[in-house]
């Protein structure tokens, strides 16, 4: 049988031979296993496919009704199958259209014309639990597809839904590799917890997005108003991102190898002084504040030659980032595979940094009954970074190496050995030598298996059971050598950290789904549990005796401490959702979650939802306007939760701190008292309401959609520092409430839709507003900043938005002619004036004020595709407004702050003198520079070319000559360039950890500019 | 077929719902109120604390930790670079939004929080009655001598003897008040604990008690309390200490500060660089910008001495021994250093610096001969002294004084042994009781110059600032603010940091601030 089919196939080539043989063995495995009986009466059936225009279908199903025996047709739409009851009915069906059924009743030649489906053609939308026609959905959503997500050499799952969808603000925080995406759906609702969106990959709720290849991604639904999120109940705050990963298509093997190659560098420097210049300065501040100069004619002319250490050059590489990804699928009626492989070898924009990743997908559909369909999705990932981290700080060698003394070299000329630390510039350790010698390597891997199983108890009536086990460990090397600061310091030095993790989440719910007559209703009941675990050790080891062994051998420190911990937590939900729509133009949605969690005092919270939807198009006065196609008013509440709260928040606890020596030799160990605790914490909960119009013109050539929100939190969630009485340290508490209001808007459509050429573009705009309106009776919280500097500039104000900077506000310097005003403050000409808001001649945290704010008015995208024949030009830009970003990095360039000792900045040739009274203020001893100030406040509105790539289809003439499905080649640009007034590297990038520091920079590596090669390739 | 497939439903549903979560947690790596506190060892671990969360960085650790203090004549800093903290206090001009102030705010507190705890669950240990005290009798030495540094530092404070409410924003009570708590505290310290800890020198014993009451009863006997009767008190404990005769000076001065736990240590705290608890006041934090060491490593310039402080110096081997006079500059490429006085102009700020602080223990700060600096680091093991003996010999030489008409020969003996180890003559005799006073003040100046606060703080009881001020040199020192120099009276206390000031908004900030 086996070789009777293959050897009738005339076209087989290897690939598509070994594809059948696949498929053979697995139907022969199916059919043993649903017992199918053979007679030896056999008879070879073939015939030709075709569409409504009679082109054929390649890839068609055709099966004998009633037994799993079964083919799919071929490029030219051939199949062939051996039957052996020549009484059968053939089964003919295909995505899109109608299954039809031909009987053989003798024939031996049977072709198939296949009708259109056009309910199908509806698109279906995952909507969480389930899925619905996107005509029947009253939440407000927004889908991004797979085509969208492969147009970019995409690294981060989160790239993807920058600048794609509406009220979806995504920003890539840093330029590290692996690092620093931060999504944000309808603006912050947490002020310190958590703001990110919660995944669910395949059901799998809160599923690892780093362990997914971009390219496995089907579709992204991302649930923005509460009417679509409150069935992740406690969990669903920040919005939903559902992902469903792709599927084979039965029909013969496909396979595809998709490769691309960028070259990224560090698009813009910062003006800094070189040697000479930097010493003439040096010598300048050193006499206006009573000092000597430091460096004599023979040092600068000596400079003046040499030119000084650029040490951005030093510290900088231009890395070639490789992305390999391939992947096979097929299957049959029975069984669907595509198993996928992807690797991504992405070096930083410093030397010493990278990250890589390989991740190996199997997902597997089955028929396994008439009534039970299975599907297994099986992921593994292994990721390495070394020194991607940096936390965006004043010590991080980026940073250093904007305040490093030029006129110092990398290495003693000499010795060759690193120079360490300098006289002037900056305090710090010499950047070169620190991002060199320090090993922070950490790897981790996961394997993730999602098994679903869907039961079609009656008609109307299905069981599915999703069940997801995971299980993670990681694998963290610390090193730090001689020519590391702690390491110069403190002794050479080693950590290792290792965890091992597993979760289990099993959701099982009940759909009832029936129409009568003029009535669609469906119902859902659901029970989920979810169990996580994850215990860690870590070893400290200091003062090694040598440091050759790097942190292999822990057990060549002079003194050794370990520690280790356990963190569990579980959740235990309900929920029931109904679904009921009236003559397809009244909608409504309505679902109650109710979720327990073992983080509360109070285990369960309660959260509901309601939403109505009314396709007005469908309505007898708009149901044949061929202008007005799809118009659906929508409007909904619902009330989600945020569970920033961590395991064990509401348990006093005692710490282990690090050991005292009543010698000063022999360790004791300290058990300190932790934090107090809030006893009574609940979840943040946000209540929001949402009303959203949807229009589509002319088929869906041209689609609008607007939603306007209003979201309350209360509750709010924070991280407050208790007054040192009560041990200083951060405990959660519930505290006040915060409103946010906005609008999301998108335009998208098909203005051109022609044969040879077409113009395909889509236009998202986001509107946030926000508001603190109470702070559990406090008038403001000063706010712990980033960075060592903690420049304390944000502040919690009952009645303002979040993420303002307090500060003095900068008036430039005190001039020659108001020499008399300056002294009453004790000041001199040419130190910096600041605005003295109580009038008291004192600069004093009484005369803080907004100096800026870092939240966009609003931010937008815009991504368009040209086509014409086999080219496709396609470009996206993204960029925000009304943002401003306070610079620590700008600061410290100025020197005088932190580590930094003396100006770096060019600038600083332009400093106030008598002669030239510059709003640069001085080097005195009587000036004050205060870094939270305005100074260092800018406008960071921006617009960047995100990508802009050409890709070339090869023609079909051309592919079947090579015996290809396809093939793509294509050039493209990231971040080719920016429109901005900011000074600073990056208006994208700074240390938004959550809500309050968004918009303060310190140190951050910016996003590299990428000039990308890629193909495609299938066949 | 249908009722078939209807039958197995309850089934599935039961294997699914039977196995329900259990939502009650169980840290089981995180110690409890509830699991702790049952043994002498545990407590032992919350007595340990203490000591740990006062001396780590960004409490007592750095040179933060007298930000405030800088205000007096024997600490100065640069007049540009990174040092506008400590620079606004020398220059009278601090404000609470200072960050390095932060660290004489929230050490203390920590450790008070600490002790707190202590005092709370020592009792329920299953221990004996001697140990369990040992243990209650150190968290009262540490909460009371960190109420006394806070209450001389920032003036009215909350008392906090137990846990409290985490919502609880208790009231700044008067500054009599604290010192009640104070003395209460450390009289309590002294019931309980034993003479000295064997083996242990960074425990707080029974003498360390008497010495840190006996110095705050001489500071109560001065501003603001005035409590001139605590003069008496004072003096005795002063003298009990120095009858035990546990305590004698060091033969040489500097060895005092490259040495620890040495004779003359009563109580200081203890570092280890290698389990990540440096001391870094020691080493580079007190060397010039200018010097750099064969390792690399280039100094720190965070604190030296006014210029007039160090000029008006007596002529002794102590004086050779603090200051630092004679830079070494490092000569590149040949590695050789060039020899500088501190006036020089090639020196960058022409201020002498502290010499003794620059070695640390055995010399893992500043590693030098007199022609060449081998290495220098930041971060050293040397001991923070709180007390060292001379401060307990001056304290009764000047309470002894005060409490009485005039000196005694066992005056004029304490002081005298201070001054024969320093290298200088016996005090002039018969002198009055006012100028026996200032002598030992002065006295004190040089044997503890630019030591955690000692300058500062009799300036303060004392109320010199008038007379420091009009002591400073007008060129070459950090420019004072106008408004101190009219009236100084506001700049004795110290501004609370802001952002405690922000999370109780019923206290008032200290005036001037």
């Amino acid at each position: 049988m086996k070789n009777k089919i293959l050897g009738t196939r005339k076209r087989s080539g290897m690939m598509q031979s070994l594809s059948c043989t696949i498929l053979l063995c697995i139907l022969s495995i199916s059919s043993n296993l649903f017992a199918q009986t053979a007679s030896n009466t056999q008879q070879t059936i073939k015939g030709v496919v075709y569409d409504e225009n009679s082109q054929p279908i390649p890839g068609a199903t055709v099966i004998v009704k009633g037994t799993s025996k079964g083919t799919a047709t071929d490029f030219d739409g051939n199949y062939e199958l051996t039957i052996t009851e020549p009484d059968a009915v053939l089964e003919f069906s295909y995505i899109g259209y109608k299954t039809m059924e031909l009987p053989i009743s003798g024939q031996t030649i049977i072709d198939a014309t296949m009708e259109l489906d056009v309910e199908s053609l509806k698109e279906v939308v995952v909507v969480g639990y389930g899925t619905q026609l996107k005509r029947d959905v009253t939440g407000a959503t927004s889908t991004v597809k797979a085509e969208e997500i492969v147009k970019r050499p995409i690294v981060q799952v989160e790239q993807a839904l920058q600048g794609t969808a509406s009220g979806v603000v995504v920003t890539q925080n840093s330029g590290q590799p692996g690092q620093g995406m931060s999504v944000r759906i309808r603006g912050a609702n947490s002020i310190t917890g958590n703001n990110e969106p919660l995944y669910v990959i395949d059901g799998n709720i809160g599923g690892n997005i780093t362990g997914l290849n971009p390219n496995d991604i089907e579709s992204m639904e991302i649930l923005k108003d509460a009417s679509a999120t409150a069935i992740y109940g406690s969990r669903g705050a920040n919005g939903v991102v559902l992902i469903t990963t792709k599927m084979g298509n039965s029909g013969k093997m496909q396979v595809n190898f998709n490769t691309w190659l960028s070259k990224a560098s560090i698009p813009k420097h910062l003006d800094l002084m070189n040697a000479y210049d930097f010493a003439t300065v040096v010598n300048t501040t050193n006499v206006s504040t009573g000092g000597s100069p430091a460096f004599t004619e023979e040092d600068l002319t000596y400079f003046q030659e040499w030119g000084g250490t650029d040490w951005h050059k030093e510290l900088e590489q231009k890395p070639l980032i490789q992305n390999y990804d391939l992947n096979i699928s097929g299957g049959s009626p029975e069984m669907r595979y595509r198993v996928s492989y992807n690797h991504l070898d992405q070096p930083g924009l410093i030397v010493n940094q990278y990250f890589k990743k390989d991740i190996f997908r199997t997902n597997l559909d089955l028929k396994a009954g008439e009534r039970i369909d299975l599907k297994i999705n099986l992921s593994a990932l292994q990721n390495k970074g070394r020194n991607n981290s940096y936390q965006g700080d004043l010590t991080d060698p980026f940073s250093q190496a904007n305040i490093w003394d030029p006129t110092s070299p990398v290495r003693n000329p000499e010795t060759g050995q690193y120079i360490k630390n300098s006289t002037y510039g900056s305090t710090g350790f010499n950047p070169v030598a620190q991002a060199n010698g320090q090993l922070e390597d950490t790897s981790s891997r996961s394997i993730n298996g999602t098994g679903v199983l869907v039961y079609r108890i009656t008609d109307d009536l299905t069981f599915t059971t999703n069940n997801t086990y995971n299980m993670g460990s990681g694998y963290n090397q610390a090193f730090r050598g001689l020519d590391t600061d702690e390491g110069n310091t403190n002794g050479v030095r080693a950590t290792v950290y290792s965890n091992k993790s597993w979760s289990f989440q099993n959701s099982n719910f009940l759909t009832y789904k029936k129409s009568i007559g003029v009535h669609d209703i469906t119902l859902m009941g659901l029970y989920e549990q979810y169990k996580y675990e994850n215990e860690w050790v870590r070893a400290n080891s200091n003062n090694l005796s040598t440091p050759s062994l790097g942190y292999y051998n822990l057990g060549l420190g002079a003194s050794q401490q370990t520690t280790s911990g356990y963190t569990s937590d579980a959740l235990q939900s309900y929920m029931v959702r109904v679904n009921y729509a009236y003559k397809n133009k009244y909608l409504l949605t309505s679902s109650v979650r109710v979720d327990g969690s073992s983080h509360l005092t109070d285990k369960y919270s309660i959260f509901p939802s309601i939403a109505l939807g009314w396709n007005i198009s469908e309505e007898n006065f708009l149901k044949d306007s061929e202008i007005l196609t799809t118009l659906k008013l929508r409007a909904s509440y619902g009330e989600t939760g945020n569970q920033a709260v961590g395991a064990y928040s509401t348990i006093p606890r005692i710490q282990t701190g690090g050991p005292y020596f009543y010698d000063g030799v022999t360790p004791s160990v300290t058990t300190p008292l932790g934090p107090p605790v809030s006893s009574d914490l609940k979840w943040e909960i946000t209540k929001q309401t949402d009303i959203g119009l949807d229009m589509a013109f002319f088929y869906g050539r041209l689609n609008l959609a607007v939603d306007v929100y209003n979201k309350n939190i209360t509750d709010l969630l924070y991280n407050y520092q208790a007054p040192f009485y009560l041990g200083g340290d951060s405990y959660q508490r519930n505290l006040g409430a915060l409103n946010n209001k906005g609008l999301d808007f998108s335009i998208s459509g098909n203005p051109i839709d022609g044969d040879a050429f077409s113009w395909s573009t889509n236009f998202t705009m986001s509107f946030n507003r926000n508001k603190v309106k109470d702070l559990g009776g406090l008038d403001n919280i000063q706010v712990n900043n980033i960075g060592s500097a903690q420049s304390g500039t944000t502040y919690l104000k009952v009645g303002r938005p979040l993420g303002e900077f307090y500060g003095y506000k900068f008036l430039g310097t005190w001039k020659s002619s108001e020499a008399a005003e300056a002294a009453e403050y004790g000041m001199q000409p040419g130190d910096a004036k600041y605005e003295d808001v109580n009038g008291d001649n004192v600069y004093n945290t009484d005369d803080l004020m907004v100096i800026g704010n870092g939240s966009p008015d609003f931010s937008f995208g815009f991504i368009n595709d040209l086509k014409y024949q086999n080219f496709t030009l396609s470009f996206m830009f993204q960029g925000t407004s009304g943002n401003e970003i306070y610079s620590q990095t700008m600061a410290y360039l100025w020197g005088g702050q932190g580590q930094a000792k003396t100006p770096t900045t060019q600038e600083a040739l332009n400093m106030w003198t008598p002669e030239n009274e510059t709003n640069n203020p001085a080097f005195s001893n009587t000036g004050k520079n205060f870094i939270n100030s305005s100074r260092y406040v800018y406008d960071a509105s921006y617009i960047k070319l995100k990508n802009i790539s050409l890709a070339y289809d090869l023609p079909k003439g051309l592919l079947d000559k090579f015996g290809l499905n396809n093939m793509q080649i294509y050039i493209s640009g990231q971040n080719v360039f920016t429109i901005t007034d900011y000074p600073g590297y990056d208006p994208e990038v700074n240390n938004a950890q959550n809500a309050l520091t968004q918009g303060l920079e310190m140190g951050v590596i910016p996003n590299p500019r990428t000039y990308t090669v890629g193909f495609r390739l299938g066949f | 077929m249908k009722i078939k497939y209807l039958k197995q439903l309850p089934l599935i549903l039961l294997l699914v719902m039977s196995s329900c979560q259990d939502l009650e947690e169980d840290p089981k790596a995180d110690l409890t109120p509830g699991t702790y506190f049952q043994s002498q060892s545990d407590l032992d671990g919350a007595v340990a604390s203490m000591y740990e969360k006062l001396a780590r960085d960004g409490a007592w650790g750095f040179t933060s930790r007298m930000t405030s203090y800088f205000g007096s004549d024997d600490l100065t800093t640069d007049p540009g670079l990174n040092k506008a903290d400590m620079r606004d206090f020398d220059r009278l001009s601090g404000s609470d939004g200072n960050a390095s102030l932060r660290a004489q705010w929230e050490g203390p507190w920590k450790a008070i929080y600490q002790a707190n705890n202590v005092l709370d669950n020592y009792e329920q240990v299953n221990s004996t009655e001697e140990l369990k005290l040992q243990s209650a009798g150190q968290a009262y030495f540490m909460r009371g001598m960190c109420y006394y540094y806070l209450v001389r530092t920032f003036g009215e404070l909350p008392i906090i003897t137990t846990e409290i409410d985490v919502n609880d924003r208790p009231p700044r009570e008067s500054i009599s008040k604290v010192y009640d708590q104070i003395v209460s505290d450390l009289n309590m310290a002294i019931e309980t604990l034993p003479p000295s800890f064997e083996g242990e020198p960074g425990k707080a014993d029974q003498i360390a008690a008497k010495a840190m009451l006996s110095d705050v009863y001489l500071t109560m006997a001065g501003w603001p309390l005035n409590d001139e009767p605590k003069y008496a008190l004072s003096a005795k404990l002063a003298k009990e200490v120095m009858d035990t005769g546990e305590f004698s000076l060091m033969g040489d001065y500097l060895s005092v500060f490259t040495t620890n736990n040495n004779s003359e240590s009563i109580f200081a705290l203890q570092y280890n660089v290698d389990a990540g608890l440096p001391q870094r006041s020691f080493g580079s934090s007190a060397v010039p910008l200018e010097e750099e060491a064969l390792n690399g490593m280039t100094g720190w310039d965070d604190y030296y001495s006014e210029i007039n402080f160090f000029l008006n110096a007596p002529d002794c081997k102590r004086t050779d021994d603090t200051f630092y006079t004679t830079f070494k500059l490092l000569q590149k490429p040949e590695n050789t250093f060039d020899l500088v006085p501190w006036d020089s102009p090639r020196t960058r700020v022409q201020h002498p610096y502290y010499k003794k602080f620059r070695a640390g223990l055995g010399g893992d700060g500043v590693n030098e001969t007199d022609t060449e600096i081998i290495s220098m680091n930041p971060s050293t093991n040397k001991t923070l002294e709180i007390i060292r003996y001379p401060q307990v010999l001056l304290n009764y030489a000047e309470a002894s004084t005060m409490s009485s008409g005039g000196p005694s020969s066992e005056s004029y003996a304490a002081i005298n042994q201070v001054r024969s180890r320093a290298g200088l003559d016996d005090l002039t005799t018969g002198l009055s009781r006012e100028q026996f006073r200032d002598s030992v003040v002065y006295e004190r100046a040089y044997e503890f110059a630019g030591e955690f606060g000692i300058r500062w703080f009799d300036i303060v009881r004392l109320q010199l600032l008038p007379q420091i001020i009009s002591e400073r040199a007008v060129e070459n020192e950090n420019a004072l603010s106008p408004i101190a120099v009219s009236d100084p009276a506001n700049y004795y206390l110290a501004p609370i940091p802001d952002n405690e000031m922000s999370r109780n908004p019923e206290w008032q900030q200290n005036p001037g601030y």
